[in-house]
């Protein structure tokens, strides 16, 4: 029953990692707050389900919303943050905020209020070992979400791109003087972290068999919980906040069986890392 | 036709003139030193001609193109590096880290280099080459935010290095060393100047000003007051004029 729940949870965790990811990165190189964020995830859950009522394929369904969300991302930096930035930081924040809640009007507008089934069926088939089984669901999600942070980690810490990425969070100024193109690796968070989102937006909706308006809104908080955990604008950090909480959530909650409100779980653990490690799990001041 | 050459150069903020039609070039392969009081716009003007700041008037021409509408990575790539009066290594990367990243102009040409590794032999060699010139080779592992002033001010000009610059523009690269520092800095500089690199240098120091460059460019207020040789400087009027009551007196 407790590895039961230990699948379950590294199964949320991973997801949430995944979400928050976008967020994390956008904050290493803008310092702002890109609420809207989770307005690509919940994009991402209704391209992957109009692209599945097309053509049934999961896989397809995945790449092409990864795509339509990277683009997404792309045009929320050129049109929204960018004509923004010289502004105080409140005002990109607030224009986050104002657009992610016009993005589920839009959602709701066009695919109606209701909650749409997402039957996608990856043929994975699940896996049994003794007591623990995982289900042909969760296993998409580890195998999904692996394969994508073990990308991410590879681009991040190997490649050119990634130093590039790295040394503009750090110093965009002087990154820009080192010859870097600043905007492009602007651009290239946005487009990483947007397609992570989407891939998560699609994987949720399989996982909960439901894709509606709203599903963007408790992530959206959720994210900054997990974000401010890790520490800002760390990658590793947001991966094990995501797992943390994701674990703690299920764990904590499905072995207790106390009425406890599940999604106040996270920023209470954010508050009490927050006491002892003001900076966040991996922080850096 | 001069290696770099300031026309008229206006930078206003908020109504506020921080530089007021400054005109001046340097030759190939000549050290030109920018001296004045504080807030006279020398640090404004470095960052102009690195494309930080967009100047409100004016031109730049380096090697006889415009630059003044480039975006700062384009001026890096077109051969011009600078320091940091303030440095500012990128502190969680180790020193060798740092230098690597000054490599950008023949790392991110293009989209699909990009996906390229970074740590290739090649790189690092000549990356360890450049600590090497600048005295660091064996501090390469040390992660840069603990490193003390004076080599954090070395590794700021072996980053600027790794762009192979033909202009250099070292702001204020003395300030904070200590006296014994000072004379093998000025060697550095020098021998850099022997390898053809051309190099721009604000300085407080006098003394160090007064050895180092061919030609001095004063400052005050925004307004260039004197231009000439070291000899021509000191003995300006204007120039003793715009010192008084400052920290620092023309030697």
């Amino acid at each position: 029953m407790i590895w039961q729940q230990f699948a379950n949870g590294l199964a949320i965790g991973s997801v949430y990692a995944l979400i928050a990811l976008g967020l994390t990165m956008v904050y290493g190189v803008l310092r702002i707050l890109h609420i809207a964020h989770a307005g690509v995830y919940a994009l991402g859950a209704y391209v992957g389900l109009l692209v599945f009522r097309f053509i049934p394929n999961f896989w397809l369904a995945l790449a092409i919303t990864m795509v339509a969300s990277s683009f997404a991302g792309i045009i929320l930096q050129r049109y929204l943050y960018a004509p923004l930035l010289a502004l105080p930081r409140i005002v990109p924040l607030i224009a986050s905020i104002g657009l992610f809640i016009a993005m589920e009007e839009i959602f709701r507008l066009i695919a109606g209020p209701y909650i749409l089934a997402f039957p996608a069926d990856p043929g994975l088939g699940g896996i049994e070992w003794g007591i623990v089984r995982i289900t042909n669901n969760q296993f998409l999600v580890f195998l999904v979400t692996v394969s994508l942070l073990a990308t991410l980690w590879f681009v991040m810490s190997k490649t050119k791109l990634g130093l590039a990425m790295k040394a503009t969070s750090q110093d965009l100024e002087i990154a820009s003087v080192m010859g870097i193109n600043t905007e492009r690796i602007i651009a290239t968070n946005f487009l990483i972290g947007s397609a992570l989102a989407g891939a998560a937006g699609v994987l949720v909706g399989v996982y909960f068999n439901s894709v509606y308006p709203t599903m963007g809104s408790i992530p959206a908080y959720k994210a900054l919980a997990i974000i401010v955990l890790g520490g800002l604008g760390s990658i590793p950090g947001t991966v094990l906040g995501g797992l943390l909480i994701g674990l703690g959530e299920t764990l904590l909650l499905g072995l207790i069986n106390i009425p406890f409100p599940r999604d106040a779980l996270a920023f209470i653990i954010m508050i009490i890392i927050l006491m002892f490690r003001p900076y966040g799990l991996l922080g850096k001041e | 036709m001069a290696f770099l050459e300031v026309r008229c150069l206006t930078k206003e903020f908020y109504g506020l003139r921080a530089l007021d039609r400054v005109d001046f070039s340097v030759e190939e392969r000549k050290i030109l030193g920018i001296i004045g009081p504080n807030g006279a716009g020398k640090t404004t003007l470095f960052n102009i001609i690195s494309g930080i700041l967009r100047p409100t008037a004016g031109e730049i021409q380096f090697q006889g193109a415009r630059i003044n509408h480039l975006k700062p990575h384009q001026i890096a790539m077109a051969g011009i590096a600078r320091t940091f009066q303030i440095v500012r290594p990128f502190g969680n990367f180790t020193v060798l880290k740092n230098v690597l990243v000054g490599f950008g102009h023949r790392f991110y040409p293009g989209l699909f280099s990009s996906a390229y590794r970074f740590e290739k032999e090649t790189h690092l060699e000549r990356a360890r080459e450049i600590l090497a010139r600048v005295g660091m080779e064996t501090y390469q592992g040390s992660i840069a935010k603990n490193l003390p002033l004076g080599l954090k001010k070395h590794l700021e000009i072996a980053r600027a290095l790794a762009l192979d610059p033909s202009l250099l523009l070292l702001d204020e690269p003395m300030a904070g060393l200590q006296y014994e520092e000072f004379e093998k800095l000025a060697g550095l500089i020098r021998g850099l100047r022997e390898e053809g690199i051309t190099i721009v240098l604000i300085e407080h120091n006098m003394q160090v000003v007064m050895d180092l460059c061919e030609r001095i460019v004063v400052l005050d207020h925004g307004v260039k007051i004197a231009e000439g040789s070291p000899e021509e400087v000191r003995t300006d009027p204007q120039v003793i004029e715009a010192y008084i009551g400052q920290e620092e007196t023309v030697a």
